[in-house]
């Protein structure tokens, strides 16, 4: 049987990925008042969102290969 | 263990490689098919059907690639339209049920390896002898730095396409096993094995389309823009420099 310690630390873990997805919904709120103030710049905004949404995530990310790692590793 | 014909007959790839070779060899059979429709077109006639797609693809792609990186790369969108098939079609297999091949860390790493390169390449063809001044910038001390934070972009890359995978495959298969085991508390008059069978087929098609669908075309999406962005960046800024004068010189003539 497992430590059931690893449960809990692979659950802290993945905490991060809150922080990430605040970040991500500033960046969106942000690009989306950017493209109603100008919207002839749409296009070029959404894609520089979703790249830095990407970036972003990749936090998140790493927060859920650090806890699956935890989980299957130990 | 040594280079021998022994340790090629003990290569044993799994499923994934499988189907990234699969996904390779299909769509080089279409770059081919494409090919011969290509040559036999008559170019006073308009293109149709398999032609016009990819005639339309590499416009848009030439396009993009003009507007996201600049003059200096007009043959880039070549690299890009053989990337990007791939990387969709290897994502999106998930859908059939097969394992996809980015959750097997080589297939990203190869890809993310392709960029690496390519953006030193592209830093010693713009910058010559003055690419090693890129390790002692802005002072000497920062050589250590810089020689771990070289490699970044080739571990976030990576981790990118294979975190995004595994993340799809564990949580589909977190929600196979909770829904047969819902499945089969519901439905337990009927006999065993085949009472966990009926909630999931319902549910689960969303979560392909999402996880498969949806994250691999944003995947695919960011790598493309990341590795443009990665390459076009080193190309010096204001300094016009001799390739980007002979490519320009061709062009026009």
């Amino acid at each position: 049987m497992k430590d059931p310690l690893i449960a809990i630390a692979a659950g802290i873990a993945i905490l991060s990925a809150g922080a990430s997805s605040i970040g991500e919904g500033y960046l969106c709120g942000k690009a989306i008042e950017g493209m109603s103030r100008n919207p002839e710049m749409y296009g070029k905004l959404r894609s520089s969102m979703i790249i830095g949404c990407a970036l972003v995530e990749t936090c998140g990310i790493y927060s859920l290969l650090i806890s699956i790692l935890l989980l299957f590793v130990f | 263990m040594p280079y021998s014909s022994e340790s090629f007959k003990s290569f044993n790839p799994t499923g994934e490689i499988i189907l990234a070779l699969l996904i390779i060899g299909v769509l080089m059979i279409l770059a081919i098919v494409v090919g011969i429709l290509a040559k036999k077109a008559d170019p006073t006639k308009k293109p149709r059907g398999l032609l016009l797609l990819v005639e339309w693809c590499v416009e848009k792609l030439d396009a993009t690639v003009h507007e996201t990186m600049g003059p200096g790369f007009e043959n880039f969108g070549g690299l890009l339209l053989a990337i990007i098939p791939f990387l969709f079609l290897s994502f999106t297999i998930g859908i059939t049920g097969l394992p996809t091949p980015m959750s097997n860390i080589a297939v990203p790493l190869t890809l993310a390896l392709i960029t690496f390169v390519l953006i030193h390449v592209t830093s010693i063809r713009y910058t010559r002898w003055r690419y090693f001044k890129r390790f002692i910038d802005p002072i000497p001390v920062f050589l250590p730095v810089n020689l771990i934070s070289m490699w970044a972009p080739l571990i976030s890359m990576t981790l990118r396409m294979f975190g995004n995978a595994i993340v799809g495959w564990v949580l589909i298969s977190l929600l196979n096993s909770l829904l047969g085991n819902i499945s089969s508390a519901i439905f337990s008059f009927a006999p065993a094995g085949l009472n966990s069978v009926f909630i999931t087929p319902i549910v689960t098609p969303v979560f392909h389309a999402y996880f498969d669908l949806f994250s691999g075309f944003i995947q695919t999406m960011v790598f493309v823009f990341l590795t443009m962005l990665f390459i076009a960046q080193e190309r010096p800024e204001d300094v016009e420099t001799e390739v980007a004068l002979a490519t320009r010189k061709e062009n026009h003539v």
